[in-house]
Parts: structure tokens; C-alpha cells; sequence
């Protein structure tokens, strides 16, 4: 840590010639430039992760390295128990983060429009922001015992407030001048919704859709680890409880893969292109 | 008309305003004790819909928290729980704050750590706490890398962000007055980062405390998590609710009380941080 960052702003402290940035960074050699990309830096970061990954599967026994990781992968999708469990997961997921989306929604306009239904809704959202997603999936268990019901409402319970404090946020934040001013030039109610407040919002709720997957899908996972029917936590946990952990991490694999393809495919565009009215140059 | 009374009960405009403020105060605090209220009421629904045995009555989860805190297992369960957490995030510091300094100085390294840190923010919490467990085993440490893995994203990020906020041209000036690079490290850099670290624990509090309670659930042989399990086990609902109760109170104090306090503190030499924030 010797270097700060005054280093770069005081040249000529050595005997060399004072030369400028784009000077040196020109000076440099091509390999040294070509390592400098950030394609280079991202392929590195990948090595980085993978010889980490074997040195801490050397480290320590009980986690398995990443050929095992792979072998194990490739025998459960043999095994043909990848897509069954994936799809039983999926339906129970989304009709959860669905449900929590339109509920949520709801709520949220409503939380935004009026001080008493907010000063109302507050401490519900509160709680429901703290409770721990393990302790509904352990009381939609026994509410509803092992069928789909307790993870659709294990998903919706944990992804809701996530969405009301989204859309709560993105009504607030509509310009009350840009509302003002729009009632008194006589604009329609129809445009004013159309161009003031649903682009207003739309950010806001694909955000909130955002939280929903991710909170949703941790709650899913939980409600079948504890549910025991079927689906992918039901079938990490069989791993888990056999003492393999090869087949558990294989199961990780897959679902964070999904969860990161669905959240770098789906809702980075989307959050993007919901935002573009404002974070466009 | 009512325009008309005012100014001739010659002029409190000011007082009248602040009876109205103080009206609409009231009116908002009862609104909020109704939300409370309503909490309850499903509540007591919910019990009286599933039987009292698979959904606990109020009074009965409140009987049983009151008999946690006083027979002190919560003060011992909760020191377990909340000294795990912070050692959590001390090691998160240890590898999150270097992560986040060079990211905010080289590009190379920002795009070294970019993917690997916004994949960790998607990872749910439950691969986190099994994946402690694997590693660890069924003891203290598992629960505080569970905590560590999810707070080294936070604070990378914050302190990235810190670093780039730096003011440049108060180094700039430190240097020309001849300040030793440590100096402008003690004095500089430092705390402007510590804020940002700040930020980032209290960002990532919650997210760390229901982490570090999964991972006693699952595995643990002390702390909120664990009784919550053993509780579960023995299937004594009224106190599995008990202490979750207690848990979500606690949290809510820290976040609300001590960390927002002692945050306003730690800003409250640049104001325009503590506004924005």
C-alpha cells in the first residue's frame, strides 16, 4: 500500500524525463497492453476463481473439487433429474414472484398515493422486510403440509414486501411539480398516467421484480429443503443428507447459473431499458 | 368564512399551524398503532383458522418471549448470535476493503472483480449457509464465513465507490505541503473510506443477521438460529415464534437505534453525506 494516490498526480519526482500519461501508456509493450484489457482482466478473474476452487477443495476434504462438481452434474442429468426437479421448482416460483408482483404493486401505488394507507402499511412492510424466510417456509410446512402450497406461499410471503417498498419508492419519487404543473395546463388524465407516471414507476417495479426473483428464489429453495417434495432444494438436500456434497454443489451450480442467467438475460435489460428516461446522456 | 375568523381572532396563523401539525401527528400515530393492531388481528385469525397448536395465539409467543428474556437464555443466545456477526464482518473488512480499494484505483482489477462480486450478490442465502457448513462443520465459524461471504460484496462495492470519491486535490495539497504518504494515509484516505464502510454494514445488516441465523439452523450449536431449530424439533411453535419475535425486534433497535445513531455521527462532518443519505 506504499502507493497512493498522489503518485500519479506528481511526475518528475524521478530523474527520467517528465513524459505524459498517454506518453508511457504508449511507451508500454503490446503483451503488456493486451494484458491490460479488461477481456484479459475478466478471462484472469475466471483462472483466478478455478485455481481457487482447487486449492480450497485440497485444503479442505469435505469440499469437493470441480471435476467432481462436473461428474456429478453430468450423472444427474443421465439420471433425467435435472429437468423434472427444475420444473416442478419453476412453477411453484413463479406463480409465487407473480402473485408477489401484482399484490406487491398494488400495495406499493397505494402506500404512494395516500399518507394514511402508508402510516397503515408501514410496520407490516417493516416486518415483513425482517422476518426470516426459513421461518415461513417452516410454518407453511405445517400449514399446508408437502404439496406445492407451501412453497408458493414461502415465495410470495418473502418476495412481497420487497416489491411494496420498490413501487412505494418509484410513486413517491414522481415529480410533484411535473404533476402540478401537468393538472394545470389541463393535460389529460389519461397522457398524465401515460407519460408522467407509468415511466415513473415501470423502473421501480422491474427493481422490485428484481428483488422478488432473488428474495423469491432463496424462499423456494428453503420451502422444498424443509417440504421434502420434490424440486430442486428437496434434491440438493438429498445430496446434502447422503453426506455428498459433490452432488450438492452440483445442484448449486445449476441454480445459481440459472439465477444469474435470468438476472443478467432478463432484468438487467429490462431495469435498463425501464430507467432509460432517466439514466439516459 | 373561515379565512374571515382567523385574522380576526388577530392573527396566530403560527400557532394555528402547529396545532394542525400536531393534530395531523396524533392522526398519523393512531393510523399506525391501527397497522399494528391489524398485524394482530390476522394474526389471531391465522391462529384460530390453523388451530392453536400450528399457529401459536399472540398472547401465548408473547408469554413465551417473556419468558426467554427472563430466564436469560436471550442474552446468552443473543451475544452468541450477535458476536458471530461482527466477527463476520471484520474478516468481510479484512478482504472486502483491499478488494474494494483496488477496484477504485485500477480498471484492471475492477474488471477482475466486477462479475465475481455481482454473481455473489445473486447467490441465494441458504447456498451460503450450507456451504459454510461444508466447509466448517458444525461450529462458530460457520455462521461468521456465512456472514463474511455476504458482506464482502457490500463493502468491496462501498469502498470502490469511496475510493473514487476521494477528494484528489486535498491529496494534491497534502503532498505539496509535505505530508508523508502515511500521514495522507491516516489522515486522507482513511476517513473518507470509513464512512462508506459504515454504509456498507448497515446496508448489509440485515441481509448478515438473517444469513448468520439460517446458518445456525442449519448447523449451529449456539445462538438464535439454533434454539429456533431446537425449538422447531421439539415442535414448540409458540417458542420458535418466540424468538423470532425477539430476533426481528432486535433487529429493527440495531438498525433503527445504534447504527443510524452512530452513522449520523460518523457523517456528521460532511453534511451533505448525512442529506443525501
Amino acid at each position: 500500500m506504499s502507493t497512493t494516490l498522489g503518485d500519479a498526480v506528481r511526475p518528475g519526482r524521478s530523474a527520467r524525463p517528465r513524459r505524459s500519461t498517454t506518453e508511457l501508456a504508449q511507451q508500454a509493450p503490446r503483451w503488456q497492453k493486451l494484458f491490460a484489457t479488461e477481456l484479459a482482466a475478466r478471462i484472469a478473474a475466471v483462472l483466478a476463481f478455478a485455481v481457487f476452487w482447487v486449492v480450497l477443495s485440497a485444503v479442505f476434504a469435505r469440499v469437493p473439487g470441480p471435476i467432481a462438481v462436473v461428474a456429478n452434474l453430468i450423472d444427474e442429468f443421465a439420471r433425467g433429474e435435472v429437468f423434472g426437479n427444475f420444473g416442478v421448482t419453476l412453477y411453484r416460483f413463479g406463480i409465487g414472484v407473480v402473485l408477489a408482483l401484482v399484490a406487491g404493486t398494488a400495495v406499493g401505488v397505494l402506500m404512494g398515493l395516500s399518507q394514511l394507507s402508508r402510516a397503515f402499511l408501514e410496520s407490516p412492510v417493516l416486518v415483513g422486510l425482517s422476518m426470516p424466510a426459513i421461518i415461513w417456509s417452516f410454518l407453511t410446512v405445517m400449514w399446508f403440509g408437502f404439496g406445492d402450497l407451501s412453497p408458493i406461499v414461502t415465495t410470495f410471503l418473502t418476495a412481497v414486501p420487497f416489491v411494496v417498498l420498490n413501487v412505494f419508492q418509484g410513486v413517491r419519487g414522481i415529480s410533484r411539480d411535473l404533476r402540478d404543473m401537468s393538472a394545470s395546463y389541463g393535460v389529460p388524465f389519461t397522457r398524465q398516467v401515460r407519460e408522467l407516471v407509468l415511466p415513473a414507476v415501470t423502473g421501480f417495479v422491474a427493481t422490485g421484480a428484481r428483488y422478488a426473483v432473488l428474495m423469491g428464489w432463496n424462499g423456494v429453495l428453503l420451502a422444498e429443503w424443509f417440504g421434502g417434495s420434490g424440486g430442486v432444494g428437496y434434491r440438493a438436500r438429498y445430496w446434502y443428507d447422503a453426506n455428498q456434497f459433490a452432488g450438492f454443489a452440483a445442484w448449486v451450480v445449476l441454480f445459481i447459473a440459472f439465477i444469474v442467467a435470468l438476472d443478467r438475460l432478463v432484468f438487467d435489460p429490462l431495469v435498463t431499458r425501464a430507467f432509460r428516461w432517466r439514466d439516459a446522456r | 368564512m373561515t379565512l374571515l375568523s382567523t385574522s380576526q381572532r388577530s392573527g396566530d396563523p403560527e400557532r394555528e399551524a402547529l396545532q394542525a401539525a400536531r393534530h395531523r401527528r396524533w392522526k398519523r400515530l393512531a393510523v399506525l398503532a391501527l397497522g399494528w393492531l391489524a398485524m394482530l388481528a390476522v394474526w389471531e385469525y391465522a391462529s384460530w383458522w390453523f388451530g392453536s397448536r400450528l399457529m401459536p395465539r399472540p398472547y401465548a409467543v408473547l408469554m413465551a418471549a417473556y419468558q426467554i428474556v427472563a430466564d436469560g437464555s436471550f442474552f446468552t443466545d443473543f451475544t452468541a448470535s450477535v458476536l458471530k456477526t461482527f466477527a463476520g464482518f471484520a474478516v468481510a473488512i479484512v478482504i472486502g476493503a483491499p478488494i474494494g480499494y483496488l477496484m477504485g484505483r485500477h480498471a484492471f482489477w475492477r474488471a477482475f472483480f466486477q462479475d465475481g462480486i455481482t454473481v455473489a450478490g445473486t447467490i441465494p442465502a441458504i447456498v451460503y449457509a450450507v456451504m459454510s457448513l461444508i466447509i466448517f462443520g458444525l461450529s462458530n465459524l460457520g455462521p461468521t464465513l456465512a456472514v463474511a461471504l455476504v458482506s464482502i460484496p457490500y463493502i468491496a462495492l462501498n469502498v470502490a465507490e469511496g475510493i473514487r470519491g476521494v477528494d484528489r486535490s486535498l491529496i494534491e495539497m497534502s503532498e505539496a505541503f509535505g505530508r508523508s504518504p502515511r500521514q495522507i494515509r491516516q489522515e486522507v484516505l482513511i476517513p473518507t473510506l470509513v464512512p462508506y464502510v459504515f454504509v456498507a454494514i448497515r446496508m448489509c445488516f440485515a441481509v448478515a443477521w438473517k444469513v448468520e441465523a439460517l446458518t445456525e439452523v442449519f448447523g449451529g450449536r449456539s445462538g438464535v438460529g439454533f434454539q429456533i431449530r431446537t425449538e422447531y424439533q421439539l415442535f414448540d411453535i409458540s417458542a420458535v415464534l418466540a424468538w423470532t419475535l425477539l430476533f426481528i425486534a432486535f433487529m429493527l433497535v440495531i438498525e433503527r437505534l445504534v447504527l443510524a445513531k452512530s452513522e449520523a455521527h460518523l457523517l456528521a462532518w460532511r453534511p451533505q453525506e448525512r442529506n443525501a443519505l
